[in-house]
């Protein structure tokens, strides 16, 4: 690998990026190459999160004092963990991910068997049912906003017309729950869509055929042989939406701003509003560190499931 | 002739299932479009059918009135999302190409990598305060800088991983020959290496642009006002006193519009972006 540099000096490319290169040699430069992409993950990523751990152990609240307070230990833990608002909220987002990440994989699942293959017709298929997760969240809120609204929304005014009296979607607090859960799976169910859509093509398409051809119907196939290959991304990409449910924000500031009440408050919300509403600081440091361990705990399990599902396939 | 028959009624079935899942997924937009051309006295009034009266364009004037700013908050957008673009694209191939070539001790090449990997996993919101208050050292506060950082920071590990697996197939012969000639890495990069990834850059640019221009928490955290974006500036219209429900569609179309046409003719790269991580090949 030292080739280049045990050139002699005349065989060196001359020029301003040869001396350079020259001078700092091969290693140098590739951790030169490093260096801005680190310093932006850690000056604007880990940096903040470490003095997010370290201001959830003070009392600070930015209404108060432009400065940090005095030390507290856990207290701030303390106070999250006797709160039931907190309580509540982790409640809500834990059924709210999970009813949102089943359902999207589900009509996922379903949609990609229904638009998998070539063909002019079915790659523009795919791409407009792509639209809903390409629109920012928020914009996807206020379309909702609008469609749901219980007196002139589109949705109650065409349940109108065969008979049905539409409830509150947004305004009564169990429908606004599952109307928030609705609204989430429509925007990214066709991720899942998409995925599995990929997937599905990357099958060996002859273990397929072999096995009509020994007589098993598509249903049969399908839950012997397509499902448990699928199996591993199927978790995987479970995972990621399951987290990703799990932060939900964007869609509740323009659909029902967490209410009524507290009723749809997601964790994200509810510590967005403790530090950048109220500036409660060291209250929302605390309450988002306990929400990052509840997310590293379920991409933990996640792995753990799905090495289990590999590691049994491969050992058939 | 059963069995035709049967597959007649399979593809007849298959159609219409795609053709209702299209219904759902397109028609709120057909719903906001036609909103955001509705005249104002028909928001209220029940029995207003899909497709209004008359069009009219007074929402997007009214919205795109000198004196709301929208056009600032377009414009804001705009730059936003090309520097957050080019930066992390570039910072994330460079990244990659060094842990793909460099040999580190101590598995420090690894340790980067799950760094890199981890940021995509936790809630930014645990970020967003400590983000906000390190801009207000820096005297960054609503500046396009301070939103241009943030969103690097949370694209480039995305880049980096794309890349990364790229790599993993990337024929080092030809790096190689041109080694023997005297390129050193900076030469090889660009005058190799760049060309050849030229579809997963395109890749991971366009996922970028869509990640940059659709974010709301770190731009609403750190740039409220004069360097506001445009998802920032729809979530505004949740407190604004009674809803405008013409005004918010019109809004809600300008941000949608060019990001749906994009996604339209960026569609191939936009997928192998998406599904990069959970599948391979």
């Amino acid at each position: 690998m030292s080739i280049p540099l045990s050139l002699p000096e005349a065989q060196r490319p001359a020029g301003f990026l040869g001396r350079l290169e020259a001078r700092l040699g091969e290693t140098g430069i590739l951790l030169l190459f490093l260096v801005p992409a680190l310093i932006i993950v850690i000056g604007a990523q880990f940096y903040p999160l470490a003095s997010s751990a370290v201001i959830s152990l003070f009392d600070w609240r930015l209404s108060r004092s432009p400065t940090i307070g005095p030390f507290v230990g856990l207290d701030n833990y303390v106070r999250t963990f006797s709160d039931p608002i907190f309580a509540g909220t982790v409640s809500y987002t834990i059924i709210f991910a999970i009813s949102s990440t089943a359902l999207q994989l589900l009509l996922g699942l379903g949609i990609a068997l229904l638009t998998v293959g070539e063909g002019y017709t079915l790659r523009l298929v795919r791409t407009l049912l792509m639209l809903p997760m390409v629109v920012a969240p928020v914009a996807v809120g206020t379309i909702w906003r609008m469609i749901l609204s219980a007196r002139v929304g589109p949705l109650n005014q065409a349940l109108a017309g065969i008979g049905i009296d539409g409830p509150n979607w947004l305004g009564d607090p169990t429908w606004a729950a599952f109307s928030l859960i609705m609204i989430d799976a429509w925007e990214w169910t066709p991720f899942v869509a998409i995925t599995l859509t990929a997937a599905l093509t990357s099958l060996p398409s002859d273990l397929i055929r072999a096995a009509s051809v020994d007589g098993a119907g598509p249903w049969k196939t399908f839950r012997h042989i397509v499902l448990p290959m699928l199996m591993p991304v199927i978790v995987l990409v479970a995972m990621f939406r399951l987290i990703e449910a799990f932060l939900t924000l964007d869609i509740v500031f323009t659909t029902t701003a967490g209410g009524p009440g507290y009723a749809t408050h997601t964790l994200s919300f509810w510590i967005y509003q403790q530090g950048l509403k109220y500036f409660n600081i060291s209250y929302a440091a605390a309450s988002s560190w306990v929400m990052l361990l509840l997310c590293v705990a379920i991409a933990l399990g996640f792995l753990a499931w799905r090495r289990h599902i590999t590691s049994w396939q491969v050992s058939r | 002739m059963s069995l035709t028959m049967r597959n007649l009624a399979g593809w007849g079935l298959r159609g219409l299932l795609i053709a209702l899942a299209l219904v759902v997924a397109l028609a709120p937009f057909v719903v906001l479009f036609f909103n955001s051309l509705r005249p104002a006295d028909e928001f209220l009034s029940e029995g207003a059918g899909l497709i209004p009266s008359r069009l009219t364009l007074e929402h997007y004037a009214e919205i795109f009135d000198p004196a709301r700013d929208t056009f600032r908050y377009l414009i804001n957008s705009v730059v936003v999302t090309t520097s957050s673009t080019v930066l992390a694209v570039l910072f994330g191939a460079l990244a990659a190409y060094a842990l793909a070539r460099l040999r580190l001790p101590f598995k420090l090449s690894l340790i980067i990598g799950v760094m890199f990997l981890v940021v995509r996993f936790y809630p930014k919101i645990t970020v967003a305060l400590p983000y906000y208050l390190l801009m207000r050292e820096f005297h960054l506060l609503d500046t396009h800088l301070a939103v241009i950082i943030a969103h690097v920071s949370m694209t480039v590990p995305f880049v980096v991983w794309m890349l990364l697996a790229f790599f993993e197939d990337f024929p080092r012969e030809l790096e190689q020959s041109a080694m023997v000639d005297g390129c050193g890495p900076i030469r090889r990069f660009v005058l190799i290496v760049m060309p050849l990834m030229a579809p997963a850059l395109a890749a991971a640019a366009v996922l970028t642009a869509f990640l940059s221009w659709n974010e709301f928490l770190m731009a609403s955290t750190v740039a409220p006002n004069a360097a506001k974006t445009l998802p920032v500036r729809v979530s505004g219209f949740i407190t604004d006193k009674g809803i405008l429900w013409g005004a918010m569609s019109a809004m809600s179309s300008v941000i949608i519009i060019p990001v749906a046409l994009f996604a339209l003719f960026t569609q191939r790269y936009l997928t192998r972006g998406l599904t990069a991580g959970a599948v391979k090949g």
